[in-house]
């Protein structure tokens, strides 16, 4: 049974469209992950489930329950904000009861539960400080705190790492994930930074300018990426374009600005009328030549980064740009030539 | 699906029907509005264009016709005129004044660092905090006993003292809003001491400088407990010949049209901050205390 | 910003501005203070008496003043803030036509407390539109008598007419200083609108809310034009005896008495607001 619907979710803001015609269904206790540039409808979406949008059109459905006109207070949603959002003039203790107090529960299961959920988090000697005398890490864990002791339908987070420096960001993002798996709490969460998305994800769902560009789990977005969009937005990407003038049985030949490529057409949406097509693959895929492999490229080095584990090359393939990735371990410097060549599975055709 | 389709559409009239009732509360409140400033000075404009030959009382709403005629009547016979001389000139002098003495202590207090400066900014705030009454009728007696009762200077003195905190205030905000960047870029570049003032402080503080005798301007004009005590009978300003119309001396439309005459000047300065000052002054000088 | 040390010039610099107010602020206190035990008096002998404060507080008429003053005070501060505080919400909203609102509401901030007397008086006497109106209507059958009441509520209304612009601009800046987030954090785990206004509203404005209290009480307790315009024949407020007794009865001593205690009750009040405000930081 799906637990949270988005059906045909539309908003504007005066004239522009912020969400359009969105679709979207959650399954109970999925960790579904809105990623996108900002401006992308990401943060709208969220905070329509959360009640404090009000759809121009469309529906949202927890279960059966249509919910667009229920008052953000009166949803069993429990939201983790960007700036924490910790109330200031209460103490840790107050700030994390606070949902609970709103239900009317009793004093004593007050207690309790907020006790086991410090211990979780490992805040407990936190209790009676005030949010102005926490770090950020800190008031970043009694936000969430805050949010799951109400142990809601659906928890909601809006880019709750961001103000956290590099380090922190990688540690407590995992720390969140092994949260909700454990209490198994659907979850929706929002964010820019793609490595966090395919780190902790069930499902991604890519957005750009209000609309899906596409949906799926973290290995599919990134090894099958669908429009030029994703495939430039999570990873690294070498977009062409090519003509197919050749099909078999698994393969097709393309001719492209840089050669003649064969790329594997398993799992691929190859339309039979057009012959041009749009294709990407990852510069990370890209081998040093030896005899014998597919999709020669021979290219001269334009800037060679030496990265440590790896060196990222930007080359010039007969007067195309491209990228490519290697752990080769011999000193690369620009004006050298460099023979690649490209695995049939390493590509993807994009649909738009 | 058709009743999936009615009840989807049913939450749509329903957020219609409650932004709807939610602009008209937003409506009716603002009408409550305007009609709480509005009403008091139509009612008042209207005592003072009563027609004499026409009294108006219940059961007229409004008065039976309107003229000129109190106006006419208030300007001829009564003091009103010696009372707008005594008031305009006092003013203008009281802003000088507590313009050149706010000056130095503002800088002080808003750029530098200064042991007890809350205790100071407490002492600054002491007219405006200490009832009216008290301080008039006993500082009359310190007057009196220096002869400056019943004096113009001793008018000036009194007013210049209920203007100097919102003064000292409003130029303390500015000076300190001045970044020490800029001072230290000027001094770096061989600025004097000269220059700095008129070339640095004076241009940043023209704002500040502006709201300030804005401030004053209209405490001086509106003072009217020491006024009373220390002035009268001798001075009159346009506040004590208000006073004395509402006393048993009770003439509605006279006490009108000089309730006017006072605050008319008032709601233009109000209409000049709100379009060329930021109103962080207003703020400022109220708010932070 | 840096702020550089200071020389015997800043002390010096300090003196035009804060020496004036000193000066004649203390003097006038300094004369309420000794005229009240009896010294520097203008009339008879000068020597120290306590006779002055003797009768004052012995007469009937002090105490019903000071209960008078008070009920003022604590009347018109309350009100202004419950008024404001609603209006203070709306603007905080946003929403069309704010500018406009904004200058219209602050009318009353420039309009002379006299004034204001003045025009509500107008409104609510005897003969005013309220009653006109009410009668009209026939929601009444006599006019209210609501100027120069034995209650003061004409005052009151006064007080909170005239004042509410400087009491909003103060709350206003303390709300200014909530995040919305914060707001949306109360709703998001379940806060109804009581439960916001009183819960998140009212504790993070109460620096403001203090403030302006404070002000409004002491503006209020020791109000002269207002109450001697509008308010009962008896009893009079403590300033509109105090200054009876000194023109007409020329009892300057018994004034200054009066005086002192006007001027002790402002301080007590500043001084128990510092220290709630210092309870509250901690607290909550």
């Amino acid at each position: 049974m799906s637990n949270l619907r988005l059906i045909n979710l539309t908003k504007r803001f005066n004239e522009v469209l912020a969400v359009d015609n969105m679709n979207l269904e959650v399954t109970d206790g999925e960790f579904v992950t809105l990623l996108g540039p900002s401006g992308c409808g990401k943060t709208t979406t969220l905070r329509s489930i959360a009640g404090f949008c009000y759809p121009d059109e469309g529906e949202i459905f927890f279960g059966e329950k249509l919910m667009n006109n229920i008052s953000p207070n009166k949803r069993n949603t429990a939201m983790c904000f960007q700036s924490y959002a910790l109330f200031p003039h209460m103490s840790v203790w107050n700030n994390i009861s606070f949902g609970l107090k709103m239900q009317k529960i009793p004093k004593q299961e007050q207690k309790t539960r907020v006790l086991k959920v410090m211990e979780m988090l490992g805040i407990e000697e936190l209790q009676k400080r005030k949010p102005g005398q926490l770090s950020g890490g800190q008031q970043q864990r009694v936000a969430l705190a805050r949010a799951i002791v109400t142990e809601p339908q659906v928890l909601l987070f809006d880019e709750p790492l961001s103000n956290l420096d590099a380090k922190l960001r990688v540690q407590v993002r995992v720390e969140i994930r092994e949260m909700q798996k454990r209490l198994g709490i659907t979850t929706i969460y929002v964010t820019h930074d793609q490595d966090e998305a395919l780190a902790i994800s069930d499902r991604i769902v890519v957005m750009d300018r209000g609309h899906i560009e596409q949906l799926g789990d973290p290995h599919t977005i990134y090894r099958a990426p669908e429009t030029s969009f994703v495939a430039g937005f999570i990873g690294l990407a070498n977009i062409y374009e090519g003509t197919i003038i050749g099909r078999e049985a698994n393969r097709i030949t393309l001719d492209t600005s840089f050669g003649k490529i064969v790329i594997s057409s398993q799992d691929q949406k190859i339309s039979e009328t057009f012959s041009k097509v749009k294709f990407v693959w990852r510069p990370e895929d890209m081998k040093i030549y030896t005899r014998g492999a597919p999709n020669r490229v021979k290219g001269k080095i334009i800037q060679a980064v030496f990265m440590g584990n790896i060196t990222d090359i930007f080359m010039d393939v007969k007067g195309n740009k491209m990228r490519a990735q290697t752990d080769e371990s011999r000193k690369l410097i620009a004006g050298d030539t460099i023979e690649f060549s490209i695995p049939e599975d390493a590509f993807n055709i994009l649909r738009s | 699906m058709t009743s999936t389709d009615s009840k989807m559409a049913l939450h749509l009239i329903q957020a219609r029907r409650i932004r709807n009732f939610y602009l008209l509360l937003m409506i009716f409140f603002m009408i409550v509005l305007i009609l709480w400033v509005g009403i008091p000075i139509l009612m008042t404009v209207m005592w003072s264009l009563v027609d004499p030959k026409k009294p108006w009382s219940y059961p007229n709403v409004f008065p039976p016709s309107f003229s000129l005629a109190q106006w006419k009547y208030v300007f001829d016979y009564t003091n009103i005129g010696r009372a707008l001389r005594t008031s305009y000139s006092v003013a203008p002098l009281a802003v000088l004044l507590s313009l050149i003495l706010s000056l130095p202590t503002s800088y002080v207090l808003g750029r530098k660092r200064i042991p007890g400066k809350k205790l100071l900014m407490l002492v600054v705030l002491l007219p405006i905090i200490m009832p009216g009454m008290v301080v008039a009728l006993f500082l009359s007696r310190v007057f009196a006993a220096f002869g400056l009762s019943q004096t113009f200077i001793g008018l000036v003195l009194a007013h210049t003292l209920m203007s100097i905190p919102y003064m000292i205030r409003v130029m303390t905000t500015s000076f300190q809003a001045i970044p020490q960047d800029v001072i230290d870029a000027a001094e770096n570049l061989g600025a004097s001491t000269f220059v700095k003032i008129r070339d640095i402080f004076l241009p940043m503080i023209r704002p500040g400088l502006l709201a300030g005798m804005i401030f004053a301007f209209t405490v001086s004009i509106e003072e009217f407990n020491l006024t009373f005590i220390i002035g009268t009978p001798t001075f009159e300003t346009i506040p004590t010949i208000l006073y004395s119309f509402m006393g048993y001396n009770f003439i509605r439309t006279n006490a009108s049209v000089v309730a006017l005459l006072m605050m008319t000047p008032n709601i233009i300065m109000l209409f000049i901050v709100e379009r060329f000052l930021k109103s962080d002054y207003l703020a400022a000088s109220l708010g932070k205390m | 910003m840096k702020e550089k040390n200071i020389s015997p010039i800043h002390v010096l610099m300090l003196f035009p501005g804060v020496g004036f107010i000193l000066l004649f602020i203390g003097s006038s206190i300094f004369m309420t203070l000794v005229q009240s035990f009896g010294l520097f008096s203008i009339t008879g002998k000068s020597m120290f008496t306590l006779e002055n404060w003797k009768m004052i507080l012995q007469a009937r008429e002090s105490i019903d003043s000071l209960l008078f003053s008070l009920k003022m005070g604590l009347l018109s501060s309350i009100g202004t803030v419950v008024v404001a505080f609603p209006v203070a919400l709306f603007f905080r909203k946003g929403g069309t036509g704010k500018g406009i609102l904004g200058s219209i509401i602050k009318v009353p901030l420039f309009i002379p407390a006299l004034v204001a007397a003045f025009l509500i008086l107008n409104l609510i006497s005897y003969h005013g539109l309220v009653n006109t109106v009410l009668m009209r209507l026939h929601l009444i059958d006599e006019p209210l008598r609501m100027l120069n009441d034995k209650f003061g509520w004409g005052v009151v209304f006064i007080q909170i007419w005239k004042n509410l612009p400087f009491v909003l601009l103060i709350i206003m800046a303390s709300l200014a200083s909530i995040r919305d987030d914060t707001i949306d954090a109360a709703k998001n785990l379940g806060a109804g609108y009581w439960s916001i206004l009183f819960r998140m509203y009212v504790p993070l404005a109460m620096p403001g809310i203090l403030v302006s209290m404070i002000l409004m009480f002491i503006k209020a307790f020791g109000d002269f034009p207002i109450v001697s315009v509008a308010g009962p024949i008896y009893p009079s407020s403590m300033a509109g005896r105090m200054h009876i007794m000194a023109t007409i009865y020329q009892e300057w001593d018994q004034a200054a008495v009066l005086g002192v205690i006007i001027i002790v009750t402002a301080f007590i009040v500043i001084w128990a607001y510092s220290r709630l405000a210092e309870f509250l930081k901690g607290e909550i």
